[in-house]
């Protein structure tokens, strides 16, 4: 029997990146806001100190931050015509958990989406036709978002500064900047704070890039090049390239987390009560099935609570809002045979893949030395930089390099040829492993009616509530473009000085076994239209309007970009309509 | 425990490795001379910088004062660096300039190769306040949450013995040296890394400075000396 | 571990002499080496074969120890007497359907149940000519055998099996030293990668330095000793509420 609490103004659903952000935004507001975290409370001090965190298997390998499939999983199949099976150990991708979610252990990856992005659908037709996006796949469900970057750019610049985003401009209001990124969407100003030190792998491709007339720049970065004062007065230091950055929480505070940007202040705060340990279950709705009148949790001791609230942010990572909301009843459940319904439509993945390029024995790369955002890369092939019209696929990936560290469990690469163990392994080990270097791809997901999230049928967690059940495999379009972009890989490789470069590209089917990206977004994605949308363009749910669903499950489809400072962007533009039209006036912001 | 002989001569190649790869002299490819090094800690050098065992002792253990550093097995490449930076101004000493300006490259990387191959034993010192050494523990081990500072140990290595080439170990060296030093990076004097340890000692109050100096003092180190018995 | 205490161990094995397994704390080369201690998980059959099947995946040269001189089968044995071993961080309900390989595993055995019914198949299967007594060649034939084929290991198919000894060894030869294996840091030294310590603010723009630090282990002292502590569980523990 649920105990039933005091009622509260709001609650967010997860206590990460976008229920901290949220959190702090209406809390000033004056509201109150309780914020459910089912994962424990965590700190910079003692929680994430060196050497202890510093540990490859336990946070690596074992994935000791991320959610702990024991309690929860989610089902998986390539198509519909198989049996989704539990994902029993986590690899291609890694669902945060605890106090500041996957916003601790994130790589710091700091990029703008691009103008097209944000009206990719009208972009692509416009550029290239209906008929040559029919042939790049009939499949294909690509959408606009309802917003535009130049309504959202004052929100990136907002949330760049709250992390210190470090990186050069390449465009600012329309002048494209020397040493930055060409490509770049317009910004109205410099980054917060400069480029962090390059490292040798960088300069190694920024030469080769540069010598084949490609335009490199610096990664953007949230491991921070300086201390920084945010604009809420929290203090980050300098980042010392320990080379422990995904998979880890920083010693430093020296990569942008709720911890380090957020949390101090937001704790402060008597408005706001952090609850940890609970696990929430579902968004309770009243008898029209159009309010929402709160959320029943369960804490670590097993007791049920309901804690009433006049407004619920679904701000728990993509794939867990998407279940929240099926779990909720909240909105049409997509049907996949008849093409109706929204929620769990257009999941996206993103699509990553990359070149080994063996260096002379000679050049120490030292790639230990390194932080979660590093390195050099360029954007020639992202998005819709190059024309696509005679290449019979629509989409792109940047390309760099990016290596984030080199830790042995994990990496050890071996030119082809070398056997998979013994003695010629060793060999090529120790030969090799401070001598090569990765280039990265990393690029769109293009949405299609084949892709999508719903519940289910057999798989249940730890609460005995149904598991997601995820269905995917990358369109033929995004292994096309990959495939396109692997090529041009090998060139730099070469150009850098590369003895043997292995190439790169992605294949079919995707392979939840091989770490790839956590970069899942959609499934409860934003539109203009309420049958082909779940949230209107403020992440406000059509069917339940005092529900918001923030995060990547908004993205209609996945563009180039790791894509946390988008969520930043993204969350703020929402909260902007949340507390100056919405809180004054409760209700649909976008009439249907 | 390591034998001491073989130690040494680790060190040595540690040094001289360090000294030779990642020192800013204009020398480098000339490996390093321990034995000329030697000469100049006992005798000082021509150009006229005074004999370092006037203050450091021929050891580098310097003496129980604190006033002098210890610098015996400390990193080559921290202690040239330091020669250079007391050379050129970065690190403010009214004393160490003068030495460092009669000394040349080759002089820089042979005394610093000595010192950081010869042994001196841990002197014998007072013990300090418990509650002060236990609240340094703390500092080095884990940091500070309020005061949004990291371990010293995330940088300074495991019990502060240090993280060659470039960051000196704490463990064992004089706790009024730590004290007056962090003092000196709070008030700018030490300006090679001011937006690292200069500010992370502008964190420090002046109990955590002396949490700090009283709780290194006394971390044996067989890295940096053994323990003297008498 | 030496060379002689190895030998008069092998010629014991099958007897129940079970201190096959490498020592307890792990210091610096030079140091005397520490007392072998008696598996926590593996049987001494079973423990032969793991020690022999690591030396060959990961062999010693001229140059650089291998798997067992770095104490991989201390580590694997560690593993699966432990948390992991027991299922820690494993969907573990059914029910358990044979799925495609993009679906990963769908076996319902824990690691430690998954190494029972295999190396018990396995010792079965060469009772006549146990693994550690086969010459190297023939110890290399038969795990390649074990890694190409699915042949049935009491309910485990064989190439699954080699995955989890592959991978657990791989861990163990470059684990940090606190998991019990990468004995002397061992795998670090033969890569050159320096450990659980790394400021290195100073060096990274330094391009193409060599950088030769004796690597450092999460788990050692002032004094290089490294304290193995081989229970940590795979979660954050926090003392915070």
């Amino acid at each position: 029997m649920a105990t039933r609490l005091k009622p509260v103004d709001a609650v967010t659903i997860g206590v990460g990146l976008t229920g901290s952000l949220a959190a702090l935004e209406i809390a000033q507001a004056g509201l109150t806001v309780v914020g459910l975290e089912r994962g424990a409370a965590r700190y910079t001090v003692p929680d994430f100190q060196s050497p202890p965190i510093h540990d490859e298997l336990r946070f690596a390998v074992r994935k000791g931050l991320m959610q702990d499939n024991v309690k929860e999983a989610v089902t998986f199949r390539n198509y519909s015509d198989q049996t989704a099976l539990p994902i029993r150990r986590w690899a291609s991708f890694l669902p945060g958990t605890g106090l500041g979610g996957s916003f601790v252990h994130w790589n710091g990856q700091s990029f703008r989406f691009q103008e097209a992005d944000f009206g990719y659908r009208s972009h692509i037709l416009q550029r290239y036709g209906q008929k040559f996006l029919d042939a790049c796949g009939p499949e294909l469900t690509i959408q606009d978002w309802g917003v535009t970057y130049a309504e959202l750019e004052p929100h990136y610049d907002r949330f760049e500064y709250l992390l210190g985003v470090c990186g050069t401009a390449g465009n600012i209001q329309g002048k494209i900047q020397p040493g930055g990124n060409p490509f770049e969407a317009p910004r109205a100003r410099e980054y917060p704070n400069p480029p962090m030190k390059e490292t040798y792998f960088g300069a190694i491709f920024r030469k080769g890039a540069g010598s084949l007339g490609y335009h490199p720049y610096p990664q953007p970065s949230s491991n921070l090049s300086r201390p920084y004062t945010n604009p809420l007065g929290l203090k980050l230091q300098q980042c010392v390239f320990c080379g422990f950055c995904e998979r880890f929480a920083c010693e430093h505070f020296a990569k942008a987390s709720p911890q380090t940007t957020i949390l101090p202040v937001l704790l402060k705060n008597p408005n706001y009560e952090l609850r940890t340990n609970c696990q929430v279950l579902r968004i309770n709705l009243d008898s029209t099935r159009k309010k929402a009148t709160g959320v029943t949790y369960v804490d670590d001791a097993g007791r049920e609570f309901e804690q009433p609230a006049e407004l619920v942010l679904v701000t728990a990572f993509p794939l867990n809002n998407v279940r929240m909301l099926l779990l909720s009843g909240i909105g049409k459940p997509y049907d996949p045979r008849t093409g109706e319904g929204v929620v769990g439509r257009n999941y996206c993945y993103q699509t990553t893949g990359g070149a080994t390029v063996f260096m002379d024995e000679n050049i120490n790369i030292n790639p230990f030395m390194s932080s979660g955002a590093p390195g050099t890369m360029i954007d020639d092939f992202s998005g819709d930089n190059f024309d696509h019209s005679k290449l019979g696929f629509i989409g792109g990936q940047y390309v760099g390099s990016i290596m984030t560290g080199a830790r042995p469990i994990e990496f050890h690469p071996t030119p082809p040829g070398t056997p998979a163990w013994g003695q010629e392994w060793k060999r090529a080990v120790a030969r090799h492993y401070n001598h090569t270097i990765l280039i990265q791809q990393h690029g769109t997901s293009t949405a299609s009616r084949l892709n999508y999230l719903d519940l289910d049928p057999t798989y249940k967690d730890a609460w005995g509530q149904p598991l997601l059940r995820m269905t995917f495999d990358f369109p033929e379009n995004d292994i096309r473009m990959s495939q396109h972009v692997a090529d041009k890989v090998v060139d730099i490789g070469r150009a850098m000085g590369g003895k043997i470069v292995v190439r790169g590209g992605t294949k079919r089917p995707y392979n939840t076994t091989i770490y790839q990206s956590t970069h899942n977004a959609g499934g409860a994605i934003m539109g203009s239209n309420p049958r082909t949308s779940v949230v209107n363009r403020y992440l406000q749910c059509w069917d339940v309007p005092n529900v918001f669903s923030l995060g990547a499950s908004a993205f209609p489809q996945n563009a180039t970009y790791n894509y946390t400072v988008t969520i930043g962007a993204l969350t703020y533009w929402a909260l902007e309509a949340i507390k100056n039209r919405y809180l004054k006036a409760p209700g649909p912001l976008v009439q249907a | 425990m390591i034998p001491r002989r073989i130690r040494t001569v680790m060190i040595a190649a540690l040094a001289w490795f360090g000294a030779n790869s990642l020192m800013r002299a204009q020398n480098a490819g000339r490996p390093p001379d321990l034995k000329r090094g030697a000469v100049i800690a006992a005798q000082g050098t021509a150009a006229g910088a005074p004999a370092c065992a006037g203050c450091h002792a021929f050891n580098g253990g310097s003496d129980a004062s604190g006033a002098f550093p210890r610098i015996s097995r400390q990193s080559a490449v921290y202690l040239a660096s330091q020669l250079h930076d007391f050379a050129t101004g970065v690190r403010a000493s009214a004393v160490m300039s003068q030495v460092a300006k009669h000394m040349s490259p080759d002089d820089i990387a042979d005394v610093a190769a000595y010192y950081a191959a010869v042994d001196a034993p841990l002197l014998p010192l007072k013990a300090g306040d418990s509650a002060l050494i236990k609240r340094g523990e703390l500092l080095a081990t884990v940091g500070s949450a309020e005061k949004q500072i990291p371990g010293c140990n995330n940088c300074h290595g495991p019990g502060g013995a240090g993280e060659p080439p470039s960051i000196p170990y704490l463990a064992g060296q004089y706790g009024s040296y730590i004290a007056s030093t962090l003092h000196l990076w709070q008030q700018g004097y030490r300006k090679s890394n001011p937006q690292g340890m200069g500010l992370i000692a502008r964190s420090l109050d002046d109990q955590d400075i002396a949490a700090v100096s009283a709780y290194y003092q006394h971390v044996p180190s067989s890295l940096v000396g053994d323990i003297a018995e008498y | 571990m030496s060379e002689i205490s190895r030998r008069s161990i092998l010629k014991a094995g099958a007897l129940g002499a079970v201190t096959i397994l490498g020592g307890a704390a792990s210091s610096r080369a030079g140091a005397p080496a520490s007392t072998p201690r008696a598996p926590l998980f593996f049987t001494a059959e079973e423990a032969a074969f793991i020690d022999a099947a690591v030396a060959r995946l990961i062999p010693a040269d001229e140059q650089w120890g291998g798997a067992r001189e770095a104490g991989v089968a201390n580590y694997v044995d560690l593993q699966l007497a432990g948390a992991w071993g027991a299922g820690e961080r494993l969907y573990r309900s059914g029910p358990w359907v044979p799925g495609t390989a993009s679906q990963g595993y769908q076996l319902p055995f824990t690691p430690a149940e998954l190494f029972r019914k295999a190396l018990g198949a396995i010792n079965k299967e060469l009772a006549a000519t146990p693994f550690a007594k086969m010459s190297a060649a023939k110890q290399d034939a038969y795990l390649r055998h074990l890694e190409t084929s699915s042949t049935d290991l009491g309910g485990v198919p064989s190439d699954v099996f080699f995955m989890h000894l592959w991978e657990l060894t791989v861990e163990g030869f470059f684990s940090d030293p606190v998991y019990g294996g990468n004995r002397d840091m061992l795998g670090w030294r033969m890569v050159g990668f320096p450990g659980a310590y790394a400021s290195y603010y100073e060096l990274v723009d330094q391009h193409g330095v060599k950088f030769d630090r004796p690597p450092m282990s999460l788990a050692e002292d002032a004094n290089r000793h490294v304290h193995m502590d081989p229970n940590i569980p795979a979660y954050l523990l926090t003392p915070s509420k």
